[in-house]
Parts: C-alpha cells; structure tokens; sequence
C-alpha cells in the first residue's frame, strides 16, 4: 500500500487507485463534476486539479495514478485560481435559471460556487442558446442549455445500462447531449442519469417539480420493488414520500437501481393507503381504529378451533414480523395451516443480468427460513383445495398490491369463509366484497417500521422507521400483540406523532442552505 | 421593555409628573382648538391618511406583458417566509421558455408579519409589498389569497407589470 | 541555402509513379533495411537526432523504443491529418512523392515490427488522396506491400483512410478515435498510445515528413543525416512560407537556417517591398514573432523556444504592416473556436469566449478591460486540457496581446483598425 501526503496529511491507500479517491478517502474537498466512482474516467471538466511536488504543471487527480512519496495539495493559490477560473468556465454558458431548475439545492455547480468560487461574472458576451425541456422518453427530461457536457450519463449507458442511447453531439460550444434522432431513453435503468447529472440537465419526469429539494429529508431505507433488496435512500417531508434515489451498497447494487424500483414510494404515501380500520357486521362496514379491529379480529378468531384457521403470508413483510405473526399461527391459535402466497411464481428466477429480478418480494427468502423453522408452509393452491376445511382465514396481504396481479380472484375466493381478518397497508375496492365478520387492519409500510428483510442472495438488510406516514397503522407484531389480547403502549408514538405534527423542522435548517 | 428608573425619594412622588403631563395636554388641546387645519390626527375613516408609495402593504403578484403570470414558481419565498404563510403548487407551462408556473398561489394574510423577505428573496420581481393597507373582512371572509386576488384585484386595474421580462433577456442572451 | 533531400526529385512528375521513383533509386533503401535489424534502424534514427516534424518535436527513435514488449500487435500510423491554418508541406510530399513516404513507412514499420500501417490523410486532400491510393496500388501489385516483402519474410499491409475534415483528428489520440470509428476526440494520457493506442494496442504515430525522413537516415546513415542542422535539431525541415513575400511555396533548408535568410533569399523578399512587420513562426498556434525578434530568429526547435514561440509544423505565416492585428486574431481563434471538439470544458468554453470578446472588439462595442480579460482567460486555459488544441488557441492570444497591445486598445477605443488608419491615409 503506497503512503502519500494530501494537503500535509499522510495517508495510506490501496495500490493502483487515483489521487482523487485518496482525497475522497481522506474525506478532503476536492471539486470535481465528470468523475464518478461507479463509472470510467472522462478527465473533462478539468476541475479536480492538484499540484504535486516537482511537476510544475497542474495534474488533473481523476486520472493521476498514486506513487509512493507523492506529495501532493490542493489549497494553493494557483490549484484555488485553476479551480475558479474552471468554474468560471463552466459557468458562462450555462443558463443560470436555478429558480425553475429541479436540480437547485442539490445542484453540484452551486455547491462548488458555495465552496470555490464567490466572484461577479466577467462574461458579458451572449450566451450560446441551446434546446430546452427535451422530452427523453418516459421518465427524463433533457435541458441541454443547463448541461456542463461532464458526460456521466453518455458513460452510464455506454457502461452500465449498455444500451448506448446518449450521445454528444455536435462540437465545441455547440456541443449537446442527446440522443439519435431525439430516440426515447426508455431502458430500464434511464433515472439513473438524472441522478448522477451534477446539473440540472437531465430531471425526472416523475419528480419535476413536485417539491423543491430543500423541503425534503433523506433516510436510507430498502427498496421492496423486487427480490435484489437495492438499498436505497428515501426523501420524505411531512406531505409524505417523494421521490426514492439509490444508495451504495458495493454487495447489492453498487450505485445504481432500476426505474421500477423508484415507483415503490407510490404505494407508501397516503393515496394509496387504508387510512382506517375496518370490519363488516350484520353486512354493515364500521370504520374504526386500526387497534380496535385488531382486537375484535383477535376475539373473533379465538371462537374458532385450530384446524379451521388457515394463515396465508407473503414475502412482503420483515422476518421479525413474519416469525410473530407464525408463531402466534402455530403456538396460540394452533394451526400448522400455513400458506405461502406466491404471485407471478413462474418468472421468480428472471434476472436481467443487473438488478432487477423476478422476484417482487422483498423478503421471499426471511419467509422461507421462518416457515422452516416452524416446519409450516404449503401453496395457495393446496388451500383452495381444501378451502372448505377451513372457517377462518389470516391473510398478511401484500404491501405492494401492484405486483400481485391475483389479487381481486385471491379475495373474492375468500368471500365464502366465515371470518376473514385482512393486514394490508394499501386499499383495495375489492375487500368491499368480502362476507361478514370480515376484518381490515391497516398495516405499516416499509419505510414505517423496524426490522430486517433477506434478499435473494440470503444477506439480511437492516430497514430503519424513516418517517410516519399514517400514525394509525399498525406492524404485524403489534397486530398480532393485539390479537392476543395485550393493550399496545401507544404514548411513545404519539409523542412522535406529535412530533412531527407540531415541529418545523425546516425553519431550523435554513440558515445551512 | 424595561423602565428606566431614577434613584431617589424625590422620583417616587407622582404628584408633580401627572401635573406636568396634565398641562402638556392642556395646552396641546387649546392649541388645536384654534389650529384645527394643523391637527396631526385623522377622523378615520371618514378620512384616510396617503401613505407612501413605498409602503410595504398588501402583496402584489407581478404579470408579464402579455398579462400572465410573471411567477416562476421557484419557491424562494415560501422558503424565506418566517410565518410560513406562502403555499405554492408548481406545474409545467406549455411554453419551453417558460417552463415552470404556479398553479396555485396563496398567501395567508392573517398568518402574513408583512416583514418583506418575500419581495426581497424574489429573483423575478414576482411579487411586491404594494401601498394598500386596508383589508377589512368580516367573520369568515377568506383571508387567504390567491392568484385571482393577489395579481388580478379590480385595485390593481389588470395587473402591475413586472419589471423583469424573459423575453428580452432571452434576446439579449442572459 | 536551400538543401535538397526528401525534396531533390519533387521537381520531375516520374516521381510520382513507381517506376519513376525506382529510376531515382526508390525502394534502394527498403532493400538495404531488410538486411538490417529492427533494432540497429532503430538505434540509428535515435543516433540521427530525428525529432517529429508534426508540431511537438518529440525524438523519434525514442517514441519507437516506447514500445511495450509484450508481444501484442502493433500499429503504425501516418498522421497526414494537415490542418494547421498554414501548413502545406504534407500536401506536397503526398503529391510529389508518394512512394517516398511508402518506403519510409515500410521501413518504420519493419523497425518496430508492425504488420498494420494507416495513412490518415485530411478528408480535403482530394488529389493526393487519389496520388496515394494509386501508389499504394503499384506498391502492392508489385510486392512491395503485402505478404513476404521482397522475400525478406516481413509482412505488412498499409491502408489510406480518409478523414472528415475535422482539425482535432491531427492529434495523435483524436486520429486514433477517429480510426475507431468514434468522436474524433482526445483520449486521456496516460496511457499513452505507444503502450494503449488504436484498439487498445501500441500504436505509434508519425508524422509525414518524420516517416519520409527515415528513408534518408538508412539510406545515407545517421552521421551523413546529421551533417545537417544544428547539434539538438538534426537533418532538414521543409517549410511551408506564406503571407505576404515574393515567393511564397515549401522549402527545404537544414534546420537553424536563419529565418530572415529564408524569408529574403529563398521567397524573394517582402511582396511590393513593403516593412515585415511580425512572422508566425511554426503554424498558427504558435506565438508571433515581431520584426525585431525575427532577425535574430533560426529556424530550429532551441532558438524558437528560447524565443517563446515553436517550430510546430514549419508553417511559416510573414506579415507585412498592411496587416491589422486584431483582425487576424479573431480569424485565427474562429478557427480554434470552430475546432474545438468540446470534450475538455476549458478548451470548449475558452475558446468560444476569447473568440466572442475578439469579434466585439472588432464589430466596435469592445471594453479595455476585455485585453486583460483576453490575458487571463488564456492564461487559465493553457495546460489546462487533454489535448493541446487549447494551448494552442491561448497562445497566439497572449502573443498577439502582449506584442501588440497598442493595436487592441486603439481597436477599442476607437472602434476601428489603427493600421488600416494609418494605410488609408499613407
């Protein structure tokens, strides 16, 4: 491992990386726009210029490869006048319109500004005129007036998604990203671009202007799209959930994931969602509290033997919530009637050679390993063969219902038992159907509790409560605590609840803006 | 507000203050019984005192030339407003120049400190603190504005044009 | 003095043909190659002193010893891609003389081992395109190109390929992705494309005139080659003159012949006898020289350097004082500013910006602040970029500003040209 000082600090890195990743290491300020760690090298901003001992001229760091001894700064007076200057350039024609631009906040041009640059412009020439709002497919937008041609996303396609859509064409300071004959970007990987976009060049389609990004918070969390459990950071405010980027996880998905994944935050926010427990009586819906429901579906449940209660689970919840909800199945209500519901089982082994599986649980493989333990298990199938054995029956609904093509055939094959008691945290016009002594329990999303999902590799990921969409909505773990009987010790929540409610949190962060 | 007081017994006796004071008033009233063009005060609201144009009063949502909205729905002063009293919903104008517009555009006046940061984040000259001071309501009366009311109230006889026009930046390459 | 040596047949149209070119003892030298070994031709055009006559000077021999021994193919390629404003030389060496460049590429070719040459030839060079091809034609049908050359068990296959007009494509790696079929872009350095070049193998690039000149250093020997020249600039150079002299045309002379020789001697003077006013010396990125600095000026890489300018190409561009300053620099930076491929955003925005404060000066609505703006901008983007283009945009910027200074801050002040002025009323 070659030692080398950065900025009169020593540091060790491993051999063969570039100057740029031992500042990183360091945790340094080093500007930089075209680098990206996950992507090849460009050296075209010309941005991350260093001063190393004994070369008189400016190296750029990206592409500088580490030797032993170097000695190398970035805080002198002429890296401090090449870093501004090359701001400077990067900024002439660019069209500063930051109060319409989605990118503003998190914009690489204005951080590096903020930390490099604070100077009047010295262009008074007109600036070069480019298109604006290119319509790049399904889900980007182009700007290519705002684009500082750092060609991250020409190399994303070129490298990761290979489908080589993006091009620059054109040269000089004509020069535009785009694609051939303004194709669409329709592969399934396209917003990664936008992410990696240190300009506000290319935007997402679905997040275009819905907040600006100061108003949002960020959480890592899991994403639930599919079986590869891609980690993924999750930007929220107290209107809900807005948008879902990736987050580095070298084991999972790198720095990238896919389209479909990003779209998980639809089922979580309010729209979308059971607000309120409810249960049907003498052929009357009664909405109540979640809480309630829980617990006359626990005494509701109780009349009934063991043999006659079936318990369907789906993947789609995490392993401490699965193992209670089991264990409350096999050891209290005593039955072993455990099905697994599986949808789409056919294409469960697709794989597209990058992320994006067939796979759309979460958690297949938590559920597995706790049906195992308990030595329960079987497929719906076996429980429509036998339907007419059972009275009642537990379904632990899916969370995101969109995968779960069967759903409406699922419930109304359940109209004919006595009882069914439902755990779904997204509403459905179908439960409408369901027969008497019916119960819905409104559950917690993803991004609302606690707890542990394994993903298809076997690597059990920890997910963390990121924010409170409902305050109603109960985990499996208290539902089934509920059902049992217990009261649930609600004044933690509140207090978070009000938390959220009374707090601006905002008005506090202003000032680091 | 803290009082200055003054040491000693004799700033303790009331008696000679409220004297001084009753005088002061005397003397004032007698004055403007014979000067009454020269009365300081207003019978309001029969009569009502011209501010300057300056004032910083009622909220103004600037237009452009053609009468739309000058707005661009950047948020800036949403997020400068200590009261948090500006709501705005943004959307994609039809027009690529344009981009970005407000469909929605409130100000909660009763929430309002009328501090001005709002005209002073504003990178457009979108909206102006005009010299209207005056709005009375009663019970129920919605104090919460809209575009229709902040741009387009009969007082503002079809808009204030803004003094910021993209257009003739755009021609001029800014 | 002009010397005759890659030039001593460019008189006699025969050369251009096979036959005639064996006539004045071509493909002599590839025979006398063949019985040498790769290593002794390429330790002899390093004892030569060759240097490369494409703009950068770099030693030759030491470019071929580069070369990573790793068994991998290797590819040599003619760098003909002339663009810089003022540069004809390879045009004339492509016309003329053909089967000279055929044999120096061979021999090359044969020294660092390669079985794959390209010639790059500009997409404008119509003729001697049509030269080279028809050349390349008489080589192959005659075993001089092919399998087995001249039953010395070496084989080599040579193609043209035609460029697209584009001025960056002169740059070795912007050639090389230009040859792949990409953006005629830069690649970044390191690697260099003598160890990572044409797809991804070890490539070497020579100019036109360097590739001809190593016929004459096998041919006559290191030590006859350097008979020529100056200690650190071997051999002869051929220089393309243009501007304002008698005589404009290529000429050979050995290097560090002085540059007012050439121009009063060999062009004939100044046209209508009128007063040098200042010479670019080496291609239009190459700083100007005013009169003074030009009558101590030799034509060799030291002297130039010394004098803050480069030999380049040798396009020599003589400026008598009919001519306006300003307007030259902003015809010289609409070129750069047309060219530049846009990759590095110094270059890209650079450019364009020196070029739009230059038009406004001369379209009249300039500001005196924009000379020292001109300064700094070119200052910031020299050595700031992967590919020299925008050096070589900065520099005649600085040059022009520094040397003639009056004339820009007459242009802005008054709106018009100081020497246009003064012919008007002389």
């Amino acid at each position: 491992m070659p030692k080398l000082t950065l900025n009169g600090k020593e540091i060790e890195v491993p051999a063969g990386s570039t100057i740029i990743e031992a500042y990183k290491q360091l945790d340094e300020p080093i500007a930089h726009y075209c680098w990206h760690p996950g992507l090849s090298i460009a050296g075209v901003c010309r941005l991350c210029v260093v001063e190393i001992e004994g070369n008189p001229r400016l190296q750029i760091a990206c592409n500088t490869q580490i030797q032993e001894g170097m000695v190398v700064n970035n805080n002198s007076e002429k890296v401090k006048t090449a870093v501004k200057w090359g701001l400077d350039f990067h900024l002439i024609n660019h069209p500063l319109d930051c109060p319409i631009c989605d990118q503003a906040g998190e914009c690489e041009l204005q951080n590096q500004y903020m930390e490099f640059g604070k100077y009047d412009p010295e262009m008074a020439e007109p600036k070069v005129k480019k298109r604006k709002v290119v319509d790049l497919g399904e889900r980007v937008v182009l700007d290519t007036e705002r684009c500082i041609l750092c060609s991250r996303c020409v190399r994303f396609t070129n490298e990761v998604s290979k489908t080589n859509e993006l091009g620059i064409f054109n040269r000089g300071d004509r020069s535009e990203v785009g694609t051939f004959e303004d194709k669409p970007l329709n592969n399934k990987y396209s917003v990664n671009t936008v992410d990696i976009c240190p300009v506000g060049a290319l935007t997402s389609k679905d997040f275009r202007f819905k907040q600006r990004v100061w108003y949002l918070k960020n959480k890592p969390s899991i994403c639930t799209g599919c079986s590869t459990g891609c980690n993924v950071n999750v930007y929220y405010n107290e209107e809900g959930v807005f948008r879902v980027k990736p987050h580095y996880n070298k084991e999972v998905n790198g720095y990238w994931m896919c389209d479909e994944g990003r779209d998980i935050y639809k089922h979580i926010n309010r729209k979308s969602r059971m607000l309120r427990g409810r249960y049907k009586q003498n052929g009357v819906w009664c909405t109540t509290q979640a809480l309630e429901v829980a617990k006359k579906a626990g005494q509701k449940l109780s009349s009934f033997k063991g043999e006659e209660i079936a318990v369907l689970v789906t993947g789609q919840y995490t392993n401490e919530e699965l193992n209670s909800l089991v264990d409350y199945s096999v050891n209290k209500l005593g039955s072993k009637s455990v099905f697994h519901w599986k949808n789409n089982e056919n294409n469960w082994q697709d794989f597209d050679g990058h992320l994006i599986r067939g796979d759309k649980n979460p958690n297949t493989k938590g559920l597995q390993g706790v049906l195992q333990k308990y030595a329960v298990g079987g497929e719906w199938k076996e429980l429509e063969n036998q339907l007419s054995k059972f009275k009642a029956v537990v379904v632990a609904g899916p969370e995101n219902q969109s995968v779960y093509f069967d759903i409406k055939e699922k419930i109304e094959s359940l109209k004919s038992l006595e009882c069914v008691v439902w755990f779904t945290a997204g509403e459905n016009s179908n439960f409408e159907k369901l027969s008497d002594n019916s119960y819905l329990i409104p559950q917690k999303t993803s991004v609302e509790k606690n707890g542990h999902f394994t993903n298809h590799q076997g690597l059990t990921q920890k997910v963390e409560e990121v924010t409170t969409i409902l305050p109603e909505a109960l985990n499996l773990e208290e539902t089934v605590s509920l059902m049992l009987g217990n009261s649930l010790d609600l004044s933690i929540r509140d207090k978070q609840e009000m938390g959220v409610l009374k707090t601006n949190y905002f008005s506090q962060e202003r000032g680091s803006l | 507000m803290s009082i200055v007081k003054k040491p000693g017994a004799i700033a303790n006796w009331y008696l000679p203050g409220i004297l001084i004071g009753m005088i002061f008033t005397l003397k004032k009233m007698i004055y403007n019984l014979f000067h009454k063009d020269k009365m300081p005060t207003l019978n309001y609201p029969e009569e009502k005192y011209e501010y300057s144009p300056r004032f910083k009063g009622q909220h103004v949502l600037t237009v452009k030339k053609d009468g739309s909205i000058r707005c661009t729905a950047c948020m800036l002063c949403a997020t400068n407003c200590p009261a948090q009293c500006i709501k705005i919903v943004a959307s994609e104008h039809e027009d690529p120049t344009v981009e970005k517009y407000p469909i929605n555009y409130e100000i909660d006046v009763l929430r309002c400190v009328y501090c001005g940061f709002c005209e002073e984040a504003c990178p457009v000259d979108a909206i102006r603190m005009g010299p209207e001071w005056q709005k009375p309501g009663a019970n129920g009366f919605n104090f919460t504005y809209d575009i229709q009311e902040l741009a387009y109230r009969p007082q503002l006889k079809g808009g204030i044009e803004s003094r910021l026009d993209e257009k003739e930046r755009h021609d001029f390459g800014i | 003095m002009e010397i005759k040596l890659l030039s001593e047949h460019y008189d006699k149209k025969e050369f251009q043909s096979l036959q005639g070119y064996k006539k004045y003892g071509g493909y002599e030298t590839l025979k006398k190659a063949f019985s040498m070994k790769p290593e002794q031709i390429i330790s002899e055009v390093k004892d030569s002193g060759l240097r490369g006559r494409g703009g950068a000077g770099f030693p030759t021999g030491m470019k071929w010893s580069f070369l990573p021994q790793n068994g991998e193919p290797r590819y040599l390629l003619c760098n003909a891609d002339e663009g810089e404003p003022g540069t004809f030389k390879d045009r004339l060496m492509m016309e003329r003389a053909p089967h000279q460049l055929i044999e120096g590429m061979i021999i090359s070719a044969y020294a660092i081992n390669s079985a794959k040459s390209y010639i790059y030839v500009r997409g404008e060079y119509n003729y001697p395109i049509k030269v080279l091809e028809t050349a390349l034609r008489e080589a192959y049908d005659s075993g001089l190109l092919g399998k087995n050359i001249l039953g010395s068990g070496f084989n080599h296959d040579m193609d043209v390929y035609r460029g697209a007009g584009a001025y960056i494509c002169g740059e070795e790696t912007g050639m090389i992705s230009s040859l792949e079929g990409k953006k005629g872009q830069p690649k970044l350095k390191p690697p260099f494309p003598a160890i990572k070049g044409y797809l991804g193998k070890p490539t070497i690039v020579n100019n036109v005139e360097t590739l001809a000149a190593v016929k004459y250093i096998i041919r006559d020997g290191a030590k006859a080659y350097r008979k020529h020249g100056t200690e650190k600039s071997a051999g002869s150079k051929l220089f393309s003159i243009s501007g304002n002299v008698n005589k404009p045309g290529t000429y050979e002379v050995a290097l560090g012949y002085p540059l007012m020789d050439l121009i009063n001697n060999e062009c004939g003077g100044m046209k209508n006898g009128r007063k040098l006013k200042a010479v670019i010396p080496g291609g239009s990125s190459a700083p100007i020289l005013t009169a003074e600095e030009v009558q101590k000026t030799t034509m060799d890489y030291e002297c130039l350097a010394q004098m803050g300018s480069m030999l380049g190409s040798g396009a020599i561009i003589v400026m008598d004082d009919s001519n306006c300053m300003v307007d030259l620099l902003k015809v010289t930076l609409h070129f750069y500013h047309h060219e530049s491929c846009g990759q590095c955003t110094p270059c890209r925005e650079g450019t364009g910006w020196i070029h739009k404060i230059v038009s406004n000066i001369v379209s009249g609505e300039g500001r005196l602040q924009d000379i020292d703006l001109l300064e700094k901008i070119s200052k910031q983007m020299m050595g700031r970029t992967i590919c020299a283009l925008s050096d070589a945009a900065a520099m005649p910027t600085l040059g022009f500003i520094t040397k003639f200074r009056d004339e820009f801050e007459f242009y802005v002040r008054e709106g018009r040209s100081k020497v246009k002025e003064v012919m008007a009323h002389a």
